[in-house]
């Protein structure tokens, strides 16, 4: 470790950092552009200009190596006039699209310039005139007057996907970044390159014209759409006041997490998330012969209860049986695992989930659920579903999620069920199936609940709710808990978990593999 | 008919490829030897020397839209490249460019109907002292004049 | 009259025939440094003889050379430099049609001394005729065991090949040379590491000069001391001047380093053309800072022109006279650079093309009072701002005619 000095506050480094992430690990944010953690400093924006005691001229802090000593300074006069300087030539050439440009708002250019430029425009000539809409991938869509020409989309697709669908063309001025005659970007990572832009030149057309950055709030959860578990941002718009939006979620971004997924995220995670929003279901729906009819979620409970207590009297629990997946997180698979595997020793446990898909090598597997490690890890052998078997042993049935459907038709689904009592559906939409349970109840996703997942390489990853639950859905966890204590078979063991890290913590004393694992 | 290098060429192209650690930093000498054989560099030769080479044509693509020699559009027989830079320019290349695009009838950039010649201006040819100069495919001629100009293209066939 | 070390046999019919260039003390120099001197002695040399870069920059070669790490497991190579961009630059042109052995004698002996078993001849493009007359040199020095393997029994391996470029400036930049050497464009690179250690294909690399590795032979047939008598101390040897512009003889003349530039234009070229009075000059190549015609009493050598604010750089001295519009020669240089500009870095991309686009407003008769004063202020966010000297190439000339003639471009602008 060495000692630098950056704006006269002393920092510890180590000797083969640069000045810019020493910087940053100080806390001191030194604009960039071109600059991206994912590639080697490409030093060509010139925008981290910084000014080095004793050298004559101004550094780059993106590809400067730090010394020991060395004193750098990051809002002299002459590093602020440089910085004017740059953004001045990259204004230049800009068209003043912000009014009609998805980036305003989270735009590099446009926060430098309030913090660096407010100058008055110099330039006095023509612009060059460049392809304004050019579609370049499924979804994205390339403006070359934007463009400040950092390529680290270019970079992006040589260095990460390895497909290298764009490159720099011409030279100089004339310099632009497109396909090759119309062999579009086509890999299941193009969406991280609207992301990386630090401009509006490569948008995204999910998200074309939707809504104004600075209408989302953040919230952090974890892609639940295969066994990677990558770290996402889900962005969301609370809504106005006057009118209500059609949906709540507008976008998923990539979350750092260089355990899991690094920088990036897959496309089949970025834009498969209408399922958070789409066809939900928010109240309890009762099926009984009189029509649809609502209860309260104690009542719901009590009468799970009920039926099961009443075949636990009478020996009969084999004639229990659950389908479950492995959307569920470990605390609720760890509890499903205790009150019916061992208080109530029910064997008839089936795993259904999505069909599994093909992997890539980089983030995408092939289990497209987020916990099969965490159901394993926990004791379930992922029994496949035997519908003559569950038609025939099967007095009460729970169902949790609707992922049969993918596996059998409705009519199969519904013979199968026509010869089993009760059946009480733990669901998050409506579906074809909802009509077939006794009582269906909503359930609220990962986006809106906490626990725990296992993905595929075994890391334990916390979530916490990104996303309000609606209406009267509820986790999984919180209902299974009530449950258990509704059935007093072992009140006090149940009555301590309040929340899902309660559980864990119980987890973790009971099973090695999530001993070892921290939070 | 997608084009196919002569064997000859081909022999030429494996020898100097065997001079790089790395095939595709050929490039440049193939790139011109393609540019000889079927005169310009259109897509169809661009997939051929990113074959080649072991490259993807977004990258010959990348290459021939940087150097401004590499031609992706036919030229005429006769490729007039006139410079333009500063001592030229100070012993009267601006009216020999004028002259000269009277005279073939075309504008910079273009080529005359009959295919035979093409006008461009250059940056500085490196033959400052012949000033006012241009090089015609790969022959220099310098200390130009209207009439001197006038004996060059009549004497091309 | 001046002795000639470069061009002294250029007269000789036949010269670049190997038969003829060993009639005239033809690869002496090979034989000496090959069989009579170590690796080191010859750095030593080249060191001692202040051989400073005739490419532009004047780095001193013979220290160059020793940053090349000696103790690596990978090939070193050389490139020879001959990519003659520089508007107003021809003498590499004449060294290699002339003189082709005696840069192949500079190169193998430079080879020698660094440990290089391959060396890439980077020449322009245009210079076709030039590379395969080139070629034509190696074939015959391979013939003659000059170069390939076991050179002179002395267990010297060298091969040299030629690789044309394909028209681009910003090519006869180091870096920017090895990319397009490597097969891509010619973008520069980041600096460090430097080419010494991370140089073509990730390996040490040195890059020189045609005219600088011309003058190694003659370094090792008389001496380090000789060399540095027949220009400066500080700056040995003569170099080659390309004059041109308005003077009555344009070519080049080999004179001492240190010759005043008022005797290069009026005594040896011959003086103005058709009586033309002289207006300016640029010294070193464009992108050396102009000289009004008050300022031509001054020495041509690295030293006295920096301290002049301006540069030696390529030795083209290119003579103005006062009929040519300085507007004129500002469209030019703003033309040149904008359309060179490799495009990878902000400043040098937008700042050369805007600059262009406001001096070609003025032309137009369209100027506007700011307009000098901007283009001063975007020069100078250019100089010392770029990824590689193009950047200051550019802004240099530029300032240096706002500053120096500013009047008259005043005058374009109307009121």
């Amino acid at each position: 470790m060495i000692k630098i000095f950056i704006d006269e506050k002393a920092i510890e480094v180590e000797e083969s950092t640069t000045i810019l992430k020493a910087a940053e690990h100080a806390g001191i944010d030194i604009p960039h552009l071109c600059y991206h953690a994912a590639f080697p400093p490409e030093g060509t924006c010139r925008m981290c200009l910084v000014e080095i005691e004793g050298l004559p001229s101004l550094e780059l802090a993106c590809s400067t190596q730090v010394k020991d000593g060395m004193k750098v300074s990051t809002k002299s006069e002459r590093v602020i006039e440089a910085r004017k300087g740059v953004l001045e030539f990259l204004l230049a050439e800009h068209p003043p699209d912000c009014p009609i440009c998805d980036k305003a708002g989270e735009c590099s250019l446009q926060d430098y310039y309030e913090e660096y430029g407010l100058f008055e425009n110099q330039f006095n000539e023509f612009k060059e005139k460049r392809e304004k809409k050019v579609k370049i991938g499924k979804n994205l869509i390339h403006d070359m007057e934007r463009c400040i020409l950092c390529r680290r989309c270019v970079r992006f697709l040589k260095e990460v996907t390895k497909t290298q669908e764009l490159g720099v063309f011409e030279r100089g001025i004339h310099s632009e970044i497109n396909i090759l005659d119309g062999v579009l970007v086509d890999n299941n990572y193009s969406g991280n390159l609207a992301e990386i832009c630090p401009v509006g030149a490569m948008t995204d057309s999910d998200f074309r014209f939707k809504t104004r950055t600075w209408f989302l709030k953040k919230g952090e959860s974890i892609c639940p759409l295969c066994s990677r578990g990558c770290s996402i941002f889900i962005e969301y718009h609370e809504g106005f006041s006057r009118f209500t939006l059609p949906k709540r979620v507008y976008r998923i971004r990539s979350r750092e997490n260089h355990k899991v997924n690094g920088f990036w995220i897959c496309d089949i995670g970025r834009y498969g998330y209408s399922y958070i929003d789409e066809n939900r279901i928010d109240k309890i729906i009762v099926n009984n012969k009189e029509g649809g009819e609502t209860i309260t979620w104690e009542k719901a409970v009590v009468f799970l209860a009920e039926k099961i207590k009443r075949l636990y009297h009478m020996k009969k629990t084999s004639r229990i049986a659950l389908i479950l997946n492995t959307w569920l997180s470990n605390e609720e698979l760890f509890l499903i695992n205790k009150i019916f595997r061992n208080d109530l020793s029910v064997e008839n446990i089936y795993f259904t989930d999505p069909p599994e898909g093909e992997e890539d090598d980089l983030l995408l597997t092939s289990e497209r659920s987020p916990n099969k490690r965490g159901a394993r890890e926990i004791g379930f052998d992922l029994m496949p579903i035997d519908l003559e078997t569950l038609a025939d042993k099967t007095d009460l049935l729970l169902i949790f999620g609707s992922f049969m459907f993918d596996q059998f038709n409705l009519a199969e689904i519904k013979s199968a069920l026509d010869h089993i009592e009760t059946k009480i559906l733990f669901t998050s939409h409506s579906n074809g199936m909802n009509s077939l349970a006794d009582i269906v109840l909503p359930m609220s996703l990962i986006a809106e609940k906490e626990g725990s997942l296992t993905n595929v390489d075994g890391i334990v990853q916390n979530f916490s709710p990104a996303l309000a639950a609606q209406g009267e859905c509820q986790p999984e966890w919180k209902v299974l808990v009530n449950l258990a204590k509704e059935l007093k078979i072992n009140f006090k063991f149940y009555s301590q978990f309040s929340s899902s890290e309660a559980i864990f913590h119980e987890m973790k004393k009971e099973i090695s593999f999530f001993e070892k694992k921290s939070e | 008919m997608s084009p196919e290098f002569s064997d000859r060429t081909k022999k030429r192209i494996d020898k100097i490829v065997a001079r790089y650690p790395r095939k595709e930093a050929a490039i440049l000498p193939v790139l011109h030897l393609t540019q000889q054989e079927f005169g310009h560099i259109s897509d169809e030769e661009e997939k051929l020397v990113a074959e080649l080479l072991g490259i993807k044509p977004i990258e010959v693509r990348e290459v021939v839209t940087f150097y401004t020699m590499l031609n992706q559009r036919p030229v005429g027989k006769y490729h007039i490249q006139i410079c333009s830079n500063l001592s030229c320019s100070l012993l009267g290349a601006e009216s020999l460019i004028d002259y000269l695009k009277g005279k073939l009838g075309i504008e910079l950039g273009e080529t005359t109907e009959d295919k035979k010649f093409t006008l461009s201006t250059v940056e500085c040819l490196g033959a400052c002292e012949q000033a006012p100069c241009m090089m015609i495919n790969f022959d220099y001629y310098g200390h130009l004049d209207k009439k001197k100009i006038d004996e060059i293209l009549d004497n091309l066939k | 009259m001046e002795e000639k070390l470069l061009t002294q046999h250029f007269g000789i019919e036949n010269l670049f025939k190997v038969d003829v260039y060993l009639k005239h003390s033809g690869y002496q120099a090979v034989k000496k440094a090959l069989k009579e001197m170590k690796p080191s002695e010859i750095m030593d040399e080249v060191k001692a003889a202040n051989l400073r870069g005739r490419g532009g920059a004047g780095f001193p070669a013979g220290v160059k050379w020793g940053f090349v790490p000696q103790d690596i497991d990978k090939p070193k190579y050389l490139c020879v430099n001959a990519d003659e961009g520089e508007p107003g630059t021809f003498k590499d042109r004449y060294i290699m049609s002339h003189n082709p052995h005696l840069l192949l004698e500079g190169i193998i002996i430079a080879s020698f001394a660094v440990g290089i078993q391959k060396g890439f001849v980077y020449i322009r493009g245009e210079y076709e005729t030039i590379a395969l007359r080139f070629e034509q040199a190696i074939s015959e020095a391979n013939k003659e065991g000059f170069l390939g393997k076991n050179i002179l029994g002395t267990g010297f391996d060298l091969d040299v090949f030629v690789h044309r470029g394909a028209g681009s400036y910003i090519c006869g930049e180091e870096t920017a040379l090895l990319e397009s050497l490597e097969g891509k464009r010619g973008n520069p690179r980041l600096k460090p590491p430097f080419p010494a250690s991370v140089g073509l294909f990730g390996c040490p690399t040195v890059i020189n000069n045609v005219e600088t590795l011309s003058n190694v032979p003659q370094i090792i047939l008389n001496g380090a001391k000789w060399f540095c008598q027949k220009g400066l101390p500080k700056d040995g040897g003569t170099r080659i001047f390309g004059v041109s512009g308005m003077v009555k003889n344009p070519g080049i003349y080999e004179l001492p380093m240190g010759t005043s530039l008022k005797d290069i234009i009026f005594k040896h070229a011959g003086g103005m053309k058709d009586g033309k009075k002289l207006k300016a000059v640029i010294p070193g190549g464009m992108s050396a800072p102009i000289l009004t015609a008050d300022e031509i009493n001054i020495k041509m050598d690295f030293d006295s022109l920096m301290d002049a604010k301006s540069m030696l750089g390529s030795a083209a001295i290119i003579v103005i006279d006062e009929d040519t519009s300085i507007l004129d020669v500002l469209k030019v240089i703003t033309k040149f650079y904008s359309h060179e500009s490799c495009g990878q870095c902000t400043p040098c991309r937008v700042g050369n093309s805007w600059i262009n686009k406001i001096v070609k407003r003025i032309a137009g008769g369209k100027g506007n009072k700011e307009d000098i004063d901007n283009i001063i202020r975007l020069a100078s966010n250019m100089m010392g701002k770029t990824l590689c000297p193009l950047g200051d190439a550019a802004a240099m000339p530029i300032l240096s005619i706002t500053q120096k003639f500013r009047k008259e471009i005043e005058s374009y602008i109307g009121n």
